[in-house]
């Protein structure tokens, strides 16, 4: 443990960047296209490339089950993955509060390096600014990656089709219920961790039992409810869902319990909502109960030409209830 | 479903007797029908009415106006149940008092604003204090704590409300009522029991899962059939006949009966609590010397005929259209519970 | 207008229980709650234990439903 803190020298461009560079990123993040120059030199592939950007901040920094480093490689990587694209290259760009301790950074870079590793996706390039105290809450990400599109994949929000399985890779809302009991504002104690995970492998798998996947999107802020919502309108379809077989921890169940919240609107970082026809669902579904990240896959509804635009439950009761639509902040209902 | 869930459900869809109008007071009952789609069972003579039991619905617009003044004017730190961030002022809601630079938190309990308080020992620190005979024990143990521990910077705005006598104003809106289980748990059945008894009110109280709810519908309306008046407790695992004796004591220790102005009902003689002398340093109306605040509510909104089963939602003219849960007009259009915003998320509209 | 949650009782000091619902675990209040003890469990609502409870609802609309017909 150090008590060296990052100052505003370190964002002056001077000796101390190059201090900060090489030996937190650096150390972190060598690979041979790692860039000394203004920008990164890439091979151009032929096919097509798939291109996205994001901007991590989490308060606190640090979660059960991650950090905001795995995190905004996660991000990226599954935002990609998601349009069958290989995770190929990655820029980062931090902006560090004043006074940011350079052993939680060092924690920090070194989660990107063990998650960008795990997927094979390399840091290219990258940039650092130092804000000053009070100006941002410790440590903001955004990273910008690009990946290769595989040729036979062809997946949209805008291709679910009447018929087709919605599955989902994982229980819902564990990053969202973990990142709320992190902030402690409502004093609940759990070891519920966050479902944060880089799913490149994932969709990879999808890929090895069939070409023919209609949608595959990554649940983020706003949950499964909030993507299955989007599709729906985006694919001008109906979704119905089962209610009992919506995976959910008993633990995020017991929070959602106490602050009167809905599972399926809290945020993942590691689920996949996935739109593929029946006669493949069930091997899918056996397919990523083999995945590190997705054994608790499973069928949780099916695409219809009914109540278009709009997600059904149908309850325990046997009866069929609208999903309440999302809105926006999740604030807990007690009285 | 196991086979008492099926019975009673059978019971609910096979009826075919006379039109049944049953009312479920209470906002939590609300948004758990809704949720589980039980409307969709009833036959078409039975129709079931969401009566005033959500707090935050009933909240008079002026102490929402009280709560802004307070974080606006008095710089103080609101803190509140989630419920109410969002629901409209005169001018404002608490979210956009937040906007303008107040400092509002949201709270699990009224006891964690105790701790808001001992950290911020500059600021002063308010607690919003709403809700029935359930919500009520827990701000009168926070204010009893604020005083053991001195503290100088905390004190609560009460709007807390009684349910007896907003049954009376009541009386009359239903064939039967859904009593709230949770509120009867604090109180016991005696209100209840002397409703059925004296005037003739039916009655049952009514618990929260899928099996409880079913089984009090089934209970309701097969005792409805017989004809004559009943009170029934269907939620026995939770209420007990005298209620919670410490919690009625603490509440009459701490705080004394007040008239109370609900949103739609008007003022209800009796029907509110507000804090004893003896707490009145913990009392934020006194404490900050506030002015006197009335609030204006928007005359298109119909919340407080929607809240007295007089009309549905969809028959008032903003509803979905100006009013809708992201951009809401009306108290019962902001919570989660209230019955314009359950309407608009659970029924099919353009 | 309460929403309500069973839950576990954990342990029980100075008026206060620890209590759990399915892992999730939170104080609160036991202030109107008399001879609280460890394995009870309890009906709880804005950080108070209001009510001791059983824990299903199972037998409760078992015996509602008998006497129904």
């Amino acid at each position: 443990m150090s008590d060296k803190t990052v100052t505003l020298a370190h964002g002056a461009g001077g000796s101390q960047t190059n201090e900060l560079i090489e030996t937190v990123f650096k150390a972190h993040f060598s690979n041979p296209e790692f860039t000394a120059d203004d920008a990164a030199v890439l091979p151009v592939e032929k096919g097509r490339l798939a291109f996205s950007t994001d901007g991590f901040i989490v308060s606190p920094w640090r979660f059960n089950g991650g950090n905001i480093g795995k995190l905004s490689i996660c991000g990226t990587v599954n935002d990609l993955s998601c349009m069958g694209a290989k995770p190929l290259y990655m820029t980062c760009a931090f902006v560090i509060e004043e006074g940011f301790p350079m052993d939680n950074l060092e924690e920090i870079a070194s989660a990107m390096e063990k998650t960008a590793k795990e997927v094979g996706v390399k840091i290219v390039a990258g940039d650092t600014k130092v804000a000053g105290k009070g100006q941002c809450d410790g440590v903001f990400i955004t990273t910008t990656g690009i990946g290769q599109i595989m040729e036979n994949a062809h997946t949209s929000g805008a291709f679910a089709k009447d018929g087709d399985a919605v599955i989902v890779s994982g229980d819902v809302g564990r990053h969202g219920c973990t990142i709320l009991l992190a902030r402690d504002d409502y004093g609940i104690e759990s070891d519920v961790d966050s479902d944060c995970a880089p799913l490149w492998g994932t969709v990879e798998s999808l890929y090895s039992v069939t070409n023919d996947i209609h949608v595959i999107r990554d649940a983020t802020r706003g949950g499964v409810g909030t993507v299955l919502y989007e599709i729906a309108g985006q694919s001008n379809v109906g979704i119905t869902l089962n209610a009992s077989s919506i995976p959910v921890d008993p633990r995020v169940k017991g929070v959602c319990g106490m602050l009167g919240l809905e599972p399926l609107y809290l945020a993942c970082e590691g689920r996949l909502v996935i739109v593929a026809p029946q006669e493949h669902a069930d091997k899918i579904v056996e397919t990523l109960r083999k995945g590190k990240y997705t054994q608790n896959a499973t069928i949780i509804g099916h695409i219809t030409s009914e109540h278009i635009g709009r997600v059904v439950m149908e309850t325990e009761i046997g009866t069929q209830t609208i999903l309440p639509a999302p809105k926006g902040e999740l604030l807990p209902r007690i009285c | 479903m196991n086979e008492n869930m099926k019975k009673a459900r059978d019971i609910i869809t096979s009826y075919q007797g006379k039109p049944l109008r049953i009312m479920e007071v209470c906002g939590t009952h609300t948004h758990e029908i809704f949720r589980l789609g039980l409307r969709k069972l009833l036959p078409e003579q039975v129709d079931l009415i969401s009566g005033p039991g959500c707090p935050v619905c009933v909240t008079a617009i002026g102490f929402i106006d009280e709560a802004c003044w307070l974080a606006l004017e008095k710089k103080c730190i609101i803190c509140t149940f989630g419920d109410l961030i969002r629901v409209p002022g005169t001018k404002m809601s608490l979210a956009g008092a937040r906007a303008k630079g107040a400092e509002v938190k949201p709270v699990y309990s009224p006891l964690d604003s105790l701790a808001i308080a001992e950290e911020n020992p500059d600021r002063q620190v308010v607690f919003l204090a709403v809700g029935f005979e359930t919500t009520t024990p827990s701000a009168c143990i926070t204010v009893k704590k604020a005083k053991q521990k001195g503290l100088t910077n905390f004190s609560i705005l009460t709007a807390n409300k009684t349910m007896p006598n907003a049954y009376q104003a009541l009386v009359g809106s239903a064939d039967a009522f859904l009593y709230p289980g949770h509120v009867n748990a604090i109180t016991g059945n005696a209100v209840c029991q002397k409703l059925c008894n004296e005037q003739g009110v039916s009655g049952v109280v009514a618990g929260f899962t899928a099996g409880e709810l079913l089984t009090a519908l089934a209970t309701t309306i097969r005792l409805l059939e017989k004809g004559e008046p009943f009170f029934r407790n269907c939620y026995p695992r939770v209420v007990k006949d005298e209620g919670n004796l410490s919690a009625q004591k603490l509440m009459q220790e701490v705080m004394q009966p007040c008239d109370s102005e609900w949103r739609g009902l008007g003022v209800i003689h009796d029907s509110g609590m507000k804090l004893r002398s003896e707490f009145a340093d913990f009392d934020a109306r006194i404490k900050h010397d506030m002015p006197n605040i009335v609030g204006k509510p928007n005359p298109a909104c119909r919340c407080g005929e929607v809240l007295q089963g007089k009309c549905k939602p969809s028959d008032c003219k903003v509803f979905g259209k100006g009013c809708t849960p992201l951009h809401p007009i009306g108290a019962c259009m902001v919570s989660d519970e209230g019955a314009c915003s359950a309407y608009y998320q659970y029924t099919e509209h353009e | 207008m309460c929403v309500g949650l069973s839950a576990r009782v954990v342990r029980v000091e100075d008026g206060t229980a620890l209590i759990d619902a399915s892992g999730a675990q939170r104080e609160v209040s036991a202030g109107v709650l008399e001879d609280l003890e460890p394995g009870d469990f309890v009906m709880v609502h804005a950080g108070v234990a209001i009510a001791k409870i059983t824990d299903s609802d199972e037998n409760e609309t078992d015996d509602l439903m008998e006497n129904l017909s």
